[in-house]
């Protein structure tokens, strides 16, 4: 096993080990708003571990390397868009106005 | 084929099974949270398979759902709050 196999491997059990406190946060969170924050981790620290460990493996500037960045990328930049949204429904559902 | 990212990817797709279940027996508020992260794990899922199988054209599949993931949660986010 070589030192980039190792390098590969950290990287998936760290993104993975980060999904699964994602995962675990949200069901056990008190409200929306905790389990809002949950999704941080999933939406961070997962798809750039898992970006890394793959241009790691194919090389950065090959075809795997730039799209698996681009996925990372998008995930990274949409999920607080998106945590934003399910928040601003959320606190209209519960008081019926924004302010 | 990469047998690493292959199991990095049954691993998170077992993950996808408790948030299934929440979504389904949540508030509808909470359900879409557990929507949104489901679907980020499938779009990781994706990825994975791709480098897992060697197939480097799949990796675009993972591009696609990032996107549309988006989309479809900013959707219901919206629906939630008019008119749900």
């Amino acid at each position: 096993m070589s030192a980039t196999d190792i390098l590969v491997i950290s990287l998936l059990a760290f993104g993975v080990a980060m999904e699964l406190t994602s995962v675990l946060g949200i069901l056990v969170g008190a409200d929306i708003y905790a389990r809002l924050h949950f999704t941080g981790p999933a939406s961070t620290f997962t798809p750039l571990a898992l970006a890394v460990a793959v241009a790691i493996q194919y090389w950065v500037f090959s075809q795997a390397g730039v799209k698996a960045a681009i996925t990372a990328v998008l995930i990274i930049l949409l999920g607080p868009a998106l945590v934003h949204a399910t928040a601003r429904a959320a606190r209209v559902r519960q008081k019926g106005e924004l302010e | 084929m990469n047998s690493y990212y292959l199991i990095a990817a049954a691993v998170l797709l077992v993950e996808i099974g408790p948030l299934l279940i929440f979504s389904v027996r949540a508030k509808p508020e909470d359900g879409l949270v557990a929507l949104n992260v489901g679907s980020d794990i499938a779009t990781l899922v994706l990825l994975l398979l791709a480098a897992g199988t060697g197939r480097e054209p799949f990796f675009d599949l993972a591009i696609v759902s990032a996107v549309l993931s988006f989309a479809g949660g900013l959707a219901y986010a919206r629906f939630l709050e008019r008119w749900l």
